[in-house]
């Protein structure tokens, strides 16, 4: 395949996999991006040395490009990014927030830099600073879609931005990527697709859950971490968001998280407080989601543990290796978009 | 100029078919998408009577000799009865109409299995508009000819499923053997051309026809689209048991409210009523009832004829699908 990002970054396949925390690891980077694609390493819940250690595990582990995220809501975010750029990562995935700064110092040393966004008006901000790609977030994807769907929000993308557009959201195969591909984008990103493969880290409780879950067992709603979020339809996922935000469990899970990242607790706290009222409930929510999605993944806890998944888990039907997957993604999408050009 | 199961079924030169739509799906309308060459709708629902009904099937047959749909919702409503969609099914069979979308309960529960074996005699192909692969299994169960597969995004009455398009026709496509027909999102060629490689034998799309020189709706609303993007539709209704999406205006905010303060289904049905609608089409008032558009407004950007639009769509989605074969074939 050959599109403006496999042009661009010297990778075999236009495919990325999502920054996921706790499945986009150092090993899952390396595996998507040994595999011909661009692994993206989810660096929200690393503390700095934690992120060093990572990009020089998946620098060991792999010579080809890959990349890492960061959300700039969370707490420490930018102290992480700035050790991306440090570390001259050659991908650099910035999103909820603005990364123009990012952007400026990762074109000192030839890096990218992608920009998630969910509609125009983001996107075309993140074109004038001049981030290398966006990366389209539909509504059906895992997490953080808004009301628009790829259908709609990749093509009117398409049409107005100079730059590549990378459609995530209800990819999972083939089809989902020459589909892709026809409204214009440049190349997929895959969360839910990748995390159930045989090197994700995902715990194999949920690995078989999203193979068995269809398109409709998912919930989308603010009540989980205080912004539209798509979750996995599980009887714990249901009874987060019917209880909204619990504030002490964010106060003891909050303490968690300083530990996670390593910053002392009183400055995390007095630096959420600083950011305002409806930033600090923000981060009480995700304190929250933070919990919830860890024990999910790690030790797949299905009572308690909520996953971020998309529409698509109902389009997962087995758990291969990340080479195979790739392998038979670039078969059917030739095969699919082959028989088409015969129908024209 | 492309070949699918549904062009191969009715014989059309696009694989493009106009969703059922109130006061809009007339004899005029419908006769000029068939005549340029996709399959246009005409909604059974706009003619009360037996006489007016077939009146207006023949009266599109003088418009055009090309097949159209019939479209016919079958849900209980204050103004059309079951005595209507009976009515309506048997002009079908008599007028033998090359097709009908059909939306709302499966036609087997409404005429039983003889109801469409004589549908079928008459050489009616049948499709169900369904956001639920449970549904085409039915549909398909029962002998219907092909599936509408409705993505949220769609304008109307979308399942509450809430599944995307670009998820369920897939889904839908590997779940049963008749064709699926993309329905949400669709207004353009990439959007076409991304339906027919995820597996759809055709699309449907109703948005994007309002926005014709024929159709006959207020100037106001056809600018309208134009000028709204992707992000100004909405869903409603959630509390009624009938989710829709429409355009977001003054009446579905006040709907909204109402829905928020937990208000019954006495206060909002006058808001809500077919009347209105018609109302709101033909004086242009947009913020007088809900409009039932899709998220694919974000991709209508002029007023053209019928024929230039199927025509430019069709030629885009070839050229989209060429170049993505480029992109995906090289190594």
């Amino acid at each position: 395949m050959k599109t403006k990002i496999t042009e661009m970054l010297g990778i075999q396949y236009p495919i990325i996999l999502s920054g996921m925390s706790w499945i986009s690891t150092p090993e899952m980077v390396a595996a998507v991006s040994n595999a011909g694609g661009l692994g993206i390493l989810a660096t929200g819940p690393l503390s700095l040395e934690d992120t060093r250690a990572a990009i020089r595990k998946i620098r060991a582990l792999t010579d080809k490009p890959f990349g890492a995220n960061a959300t700039l809501m969370f707490p420490g975010a930018d102290k992480n990014a700035k050790l991306l750029l440090e570390e001259k990562v050659p991908v650099i995935n910035f999103s909820l927030g603005k990364g123009d700064w990012i952007v400026k110092e990762a074109h000192k040393y030839g890096g990218k830099v992608f920009a998630t966004v969910v509609n125009l008006k983001h996107a075309l901000k993140a074109q004038e600073f001049e981030s290398d790609a966006v990366i389209a977030t539909g509504q059906e994807a895992a997490a953080h879609g808004e009301e628009v769907t790829s259908m709609v929000l990749i093509p009117h993308l398409a049409e107005n931005l100079k730059i590549p557009v990378i459609a995530a959201g209800g990819i999972a195969d083939g089809r989902g990527l020459a589909a892709a591909i026809a409204l214009g984008a440049e190349g997929v990103a895959m969360g839910t697709r990748l995390m159930t493969t045989k090197e994700s880290p995902l715990h194999a409780q949920y690995k078989e859950l999203a193979v068995k879950k269809d398109v409709y067992d998912t919930l989308f709603s603010k009540r989980f971490d205080g912004i539209l979020c798509r979750v996995m339809k599980t009887d714990a996922a249901k009874k987060a968001i019917k209880n909204g935000l619990n504030l002490p469990a964010a106060f003891f899970n909050s303490r968690d998280i300083a530990r996670q990242i390593n910053q002392p607790y009183w400055k995390l706290f007095i630096g959420v407080l600083l950011s305002g009222m409806s930033s600090a409930i923000q981060l009480a929510y995700m304190a929250n989601a933070f919990k919830a999605i860890r024990i999910a993944t790690e030790n797949g806890d299905t009572r308690t543990g909520v996953l971020p998944v998309g529409q698509v888990q109902g389009l997962v039907h087995d758990v291969p290796t990340v080479a195979e997957l790739f392998a038979r993604i670039d078969a059917e999408a030739k095969a699919v978009s082959g028989r088409l050009a015969e129908k024209v | 100029m492309f070949k699918t199961k549904i062009t191969d079924m009715f014989g059309v030169k696009h694989p493009i078919i106009c969703g059922a739509m109130m006061w809009l799906c007339k004899p005029e309308l419908c006769a000029a998408i068939s005549n340029a060459g996709g399959i246009g709708n005409l909604t059974a629902a706009n003619y009360e009577t037996e006489e007016d009904f077939r009146g207006a099937i023949r009266e599109t047959r003088k418009l055009t000799d090309k097949p159209f749909m019939i479209g016919l919702t079958l849900l209980p409503s204050i103004r059309i009865t079951a005595e209507h969609h009976k009515m309506y099914i048997k002009v079908c069979t008599e007028e033998k109409v090359a097709g009908m979308e059909i939306s709302g309960t499966p036609l087997d529960k409404v005429v039983g299995m003889e109801g469409i074996e004589s549908l079928k005699k008459a050489g009616v192909k049948l499709f169900h508009k369904v956001g639920a692969v449970r549904h085409a299994v039915h549909a398909e169960s029962v002998g219907y000819d092909g599936v509408y597969a409705a993505g949220i995004e769609e304008g109307g009455h979308p399942l509450n499923d809430d599944v995307t398009t670009m998820v369920l026709t897939p889904r839908m496509v590997e779940s049963v053997k008749i064709p699926v027909v993309t329905v949400g999102g669709i207004a353009n060629g990439r959007t076409m051309a991304a339906a027919l490689t995820l597996g759809a034998a055709g699309v449907m799309m109703a948005s994007r026809f309002i926005a014709t020189k024929e159709c006959q709706v207020h100037d106001n609303i056809k600018q309208e689209l134009v000028r709204k993007q992707e992000f100004n539709t909405t869903l409603y209704g959630q509390t009624l048991g009938l989710q829709g999406r429409a355009l977001k205006s003054k009446i579905i905010e006040e709907v909204i409210s109402i829905e928020a303060r937990k208000g019954g289904f006495e206060e909002i049905i006058p808001l809500i009523s077919g009347q209105r609608v018609k109302e709101a089409w033909e004086k242009g008032l947009v913020d007088f009832a809900p409009l039932m558009v899709g998220q694919s407004i974000g991709l209508i950007h002029n007023v053209v004829s019928c024929a230039e639009l199927l025509e430019t769509m069709s030629a885009e989605a070839a050229e989209c699908l060429a170049a993505a074969n480029k992109q995906v074939v090289k190594n």
